[in-house]
This record gives C-alpha cells, structure tokens and sequence, in this order.
C-alpha cells in the first residue's frame, strides 16, 4: 500500500509539471509570429518522433533505421480514415496509432530474431522500400500522395486563431500526452526490464524474463509512436506523399535522439529542437555565403553529420551523461 | 522464352555490381565486426574522383583505376582516423552497441554533404567505354548491351584477383587469419591493427569499382548509390554475412529476383521485394544460404 500511494504521488507531480508545460507552451504560442509557431509544430512532431527511438533504442538496445516508414504507415493510416470515413481528426490519430502498433507488432516478431547490425540493415531496407509502395496501388495516391486536412480551427477560439497555431496547439498536445505515457511505461517494470535486456539479455532470460516477446513489445509500442508522429507530420504539411518520408527523415530522427541522448526521455526536446534549429542556422550562414543553393541543400547535412560523429564518439550516451559525471567527480572532491 | 533469358542476363548484369558492393560490406563486417554504411559514401566519394579523370582524359580505364586508389585511400582512412578513435572512447553505456551504426550513417552523410558541396548535386555521367545500345538479333533488339558484358566480365576479374589474393597469398592468410580468430592471429606474429586498415583499403577499393560501373549506365548524384548499399547489404545478408562466396551468390540471387519483380510484377515493388527476400532469409535461415548449421557470430 505504502508503495502504491508513493507512485500515485510521484504521478500526480507528473500531471502538475505536463500540466505546466502545457500552459507554458499556450503562453508561448500566443507571444511568437506564424513562422515560429509553424516550426513549433514541428519540434513538438520531431520530439513523438524521438520518444519512439528512445524507448526503442535507448531502452530495449535495438537499432532501427526504419522509423520513417512506421511515420509513413502512421501517416497513410490517419489520411485513408480521415478522408474515406470522415471521422473526427482523434479518431483518425487513433488509428494511425493502432494500425503502426499492429505493423510494428508484426515487423516485430521477424526484428526480435535479429541483432544489433542485422536490425539497422532490415530497418533500413523497410525505411527505402515501403514509401514507394505508394506508387503501386492508387488508392494511396501514387507520388503526389493523400491530402490530410484536419480543417480550420474551431471558431470559438475567434478570428484571431490562425490555422498554424491551431496545428501547433493539436501536436503540442499530442506530444505532451506521448511523452508523458511513455515516461510512466519506462519507469514501470517494462522500462527496468528493457534495461535488463539491453544490459545482457542472457542473464536477463535467466532471470525470467521473456526477451524477445519484450522486444517484440518494445518494437510495437515505438512503431505506434512513430506512426502517431507520422500522422502530425502530415497534419503539419497538409499532405501524405511518399517524398515526405524519405531515407534522409529516417537518419536525421537517429541523428537527433543520439545528440540529446539515446536513453533520455527529457532529451527529446533538446533533440527536436536541434533538428529545427539546424537547417535554420545552415540557411543563415548560406544567405551570408552567397552561393546559397548548394549550400542550402548540402550544409545542415554537413553540421548534422560532424555533430553526429563528435557527439558518438565523444558523449556517446548524451551531454547529460557527460555532465552527471562531472558533477558527480566535482562531489568526490 | 525471350523475355526470360533477357531477365536473367539483366538480373546477371544488376546481380554481378551488387556483388562488389556486397562483398566489400562482407570484408569489412569480418574484420571489424561493424556493418559499413558509410561504404556507400566511400564507393561515391570515389566515383567522383574517377568522374573527375573520365571527364578529363576520356579513359574509362584510366578512371576506374583513379577511383580504385581513391577508394582504397578512403577506406584505410576511415578505419585509421576514425575507427580507432571510436573503439577507443564509445565503448561503455546503453550507446556502445549502437554507436559504431550510427558513427557510419554519421559518416556517410558527412561524405554526401562534403561531395555535395564539392561537385553539386547535378547529375553527373561517365561516358561508357562501349555502346550501350542492345545487341541485334535477327530484327529485334535485346536490353542486353556491350556494356552488360563489359561489367559482368569486369566484375568476374576482380572476383577471381580476390580469390587469389585471399587463397594464394602470405597477406590473404593474414587477412583471413585475423578475421577468424584476432587474438591467436596476433599470438602468430600478424599485426592485426594493419590487416584490418589494409582490409578496409581492399573494401573501399572494390566499392569504388561498383560505384564506377554503376554509374557508367546510369547518372551520378550525391544520392545515387544510396540503392546499392541497401541491396549490397540484403545480398551479404542472404549470403550470411561472413562468406565472401555466399556475398557473390546472394547478390546474383539478389539481383536475378529483383529483375523479376521489375519485369513481370511491378517496377515500384521493387525496393520491397528486396525487404521481403531479406525478411524471408532471416526467418528461414538467419544464417544465411551458404550456412552448414554453424551458428551465426554476432
């Protein structure tokens, strides 16, 4: 009972701080003009995106490369729902959430066999293949892909509430609820059972545990994320293409949850606000170059890349690693 | 009838370049246990080199030569200057399995932006040595050219140098030797630091082949190899990983299957034909086909 109410406590103080947040964020949204509100929507987009990958690499040790395409079944989910059955816009991230769960569940089972490399290979193959079935069969719109419209926003919000606010409010949401339910689900006995795996799944499996049907478990529960994140992206453009879910989406997510840390839930803001910020800093320093067309396509890739090979090998578990540790020698001192 | 044989000689063709780059994944995974995803980046990195010479002198040869050096040179680079450096430091905490996957894709686009913004991103071509127009037979023209024969007899010199060099040769025992068994190879008196780079000098070295021959019927873009990595990879993996015959057959099984599916089921099936061999080897025989029922080594 004791333990009980300790973890209804540390729970209500989880909905207080998310609560603050939220109300943070409202605040924020109103101060901020349409660009920034726009490219709010795509951090609160790349930090679903993240939580997937944390919970899936950081926690249960495996390496994917896919998590584009499980955006891009998430995202074809919710578009097919919302335009043929014309349901409410939750309904339609619902189901973008349940049909990724239920690809990831089955991709799962084949992953649970494979390790480390093996996996980034198969993800990666996933990650080039699935986008282009979209060009085979017609009801998913070929090349130019679906229209994803999730309409104006409501009007008692008056008229001063632009559509671009109205997507931020909806992904900020959605990314504060995903990242909340994920954090509770890594500290429970999944989260501690994950981290036995990926420390030796052998003594973990002489301990009792099922390894692979947790992995299997942990592959779902990251690909409903990415799905789930899939569906905002595409909320956030208008559309769901094929072009939007390309191999280049897939590295950069990595990219971002190794430089905010592979295993750390509260990095992922940190990480999706970097993968914002970048080609934003690259356009300044082309615009000041000149030559600014080869530069905008190649030069957040270049800082992208060289943050990517410093931070893995230099802070390979994240800067709050490197940082609790040298706080923890200044405390020995 | 026709159209099968011209399948099959197509799928030869696709099949013998994904077999280099199949086996220069294979070389380097035995030697350093690390899948390369930057091999793509190193083979295109080279491409450009021999890019370079092509358009200037107009000497095929002389350009595959250039980009095989250029190749060799990246490879041994990167093991050198930045596969050490990353042995030494990631190598504790929840990031040390992950992190020499992810030091590659780091890599690779490190390479993709550097070559982007070095040559642009346009497309680029390498005149071919010979036509590519199809054999005549009788009235009709077959998708079969020169250039097909070209690669497929280019690919089987350099399969059979290697053969050579790893079953003939004092460097290919050391070669195999540290592969096999490091510690005991460095018990024998081979310095294993050294066969590895020179592993990974031979790697680059045929990767810059593929990238070459692939280019030759096709354009250049900072983007182009991407494609070969990804079924140079299936195609190690349905050899198994470890065979560098198992590579070549995977790959030729690879590239006949896939030249099916373009022919006869859909072209945008393709890339997912290639997911589904992948996953269909790794559920029956994870081994791969070339396996005698030893486990897998991972």
């Amino acid at each position: 009972m004791e333990s009980w109410r300790k973890v209804r406590d540390v729970v209500r103080k989880k909905i207080a701080l998310f609560v603050f947040l939220g109300w943070v964020l409202l605040i924020v949204g109103d101060r901020v003009d349409e660009l920034r509100v726009y490219q709010g929507a795509q951090i609160a987009m790349y930090t679903i995106a993240l939580t997937s990958i944390v919970l899936l690499t950081g926690y249960s040790g495996q390496v994917s490369l896919g998590n584009g395409a499980m955006m891009a079944v998430g995202a074809y989910a919710a578009a097919l729902t919302l335009n043929n059955l014309q349901t409410p816009i939750w309904f339609a991230f619902l189901m973008a959430i349940l049909v990724s769960a239920l690809f990831g569940a089955l991709l799962g089972s084949a992953a649970a066999r494979l390790a480390g490399p093996y996996l980034a290979g198969t993800t990666l193959a996933l990650a080039v293949g699935l986008p282009a079935i979209a060009n085979q069969f017609s009801f998913l719109g070929g090349e130019p892909g679906l229209i994803f419209d999730v309409g104006f926003p409501p009007e008692r919000f008056g008229e001063e509430f632009t559509q671009y606010k109205w997507f931020f409010w909806i992904a900020s949401c959605i990314a504060l609820v995903a990242i909340f339910v994920t954090s509770n689900i890594l500290q429970s006995r999944f989260g501690r059972t994950w981290r036995a795996i990926r420390g030796n799944s052998l003594a973990a499996e002489l301990a009792g545990i099922h390894a692979s049907r947790m992995k299997v478990l942990a592959f779902t529960m990251s690909s409903a994320l990415a799905g789930l994140a899939g569906a905002v992206l595409a909320m956030n453009i208008g559309l769901v293409a094929p072009g939007a879910f390309t191999l280049a989406l897939s590295f950069g997510l990595v990219t971002g949850a190794v430089l905010a840390g592979i295993s750390s839930l509260p990095g992922v803001v940190l990480g999706g606000f970097i993968l914002v910020v970048i080609p934003e800093i690259a356009d300044v320093i082309a615009n000041r170059l000149g030559d600014a067309d080869k530069l905008n396509s190649y030069l957040p890739g270049l800082i992208v890349s060289v943050l990517l090979i410093l931070s893995v090998i230099y802070t390979p578990n994240g800067p709050g690693e490197n940082l609790r540790k040298h706080l923890r020698k200044k405390a020995a001192h | 009838m026709q159209k099968v044989i011209e399948t099959l000689l197509i799928g030869l063709t696709t099949g013998s370049i994904y077999a280099l780059m199949s086996l220069a994944i294979v070389l380097v995974w035995r030697s350093t246990r690390v899948v390369n995803f930057a091999q793509a980046g190193q083979a295109m990195l080279a491409t450009y080199v021999g890019f370079e010479i092509a358009s200037r002198s107009g000497v095929f040869w002389l350009a595959v030569l250039f980009a095989i050096v250029a190749g060799a040179l990246v490879g041994a680079g990167v093991d050198y200057f930045f596969m050490r450096v990353l042995f030494k430091h990631a190598n504790s905490g929840p990031a040390a399995v992950v992190a020499p996957v992810i030091a590659t894709l780091g890599l690779l686009g490190l390479i993709r932006s550097f070559v982007g913004l070095t040559w642009g991103g346009e497309f680029k071509t390498i005149e071919s040595p010979v036509s590519t127009d199809g054999y005549t037979v009788g009235s009709t023209t077959l998708p079969f050219s020169p250039l097909n024969t070209l690669i497929i007899v280019t690919v089987s010199i350099i399969l059979i140098a290697l053969a050579i060099l790893f079953q003939r040769t004092n460097l290919g025992l050391a070669l195999r030797a540290s592969a096999y068994a490091p510690e005991i190879a460095k018990l024998a008196g081979i310095r294993t630091a050294r066969t590895r780079t020179i592993g990974w000098a031979i790697a680059g070295g045929v990767g810059a082949v593929a990238g070459m021959l692939n280019t030759a019927n096709n354009f250049l873009t900072p983007y182009s190899l991407d494609l070969l990595l990804v079924f140079g990879f299936i195609a190690a993996v349905v050899g198994g990983l470890e065979s560098m015959v198992g590579a070549v057959v995977g790959a030729l099984v690879l590239g006949i299957g896939l030249t099916i599916i373009l022919n006869y089921v859909g072209t945008s099936l393709v890339f997912i034909g290639g997911f589904a061999v992948l996953i269909l080897v790794l559920l029956i025989k994870p081994d791969g086909i070339m396996a005698k029922g030893k486990g897998r080594r991972a």
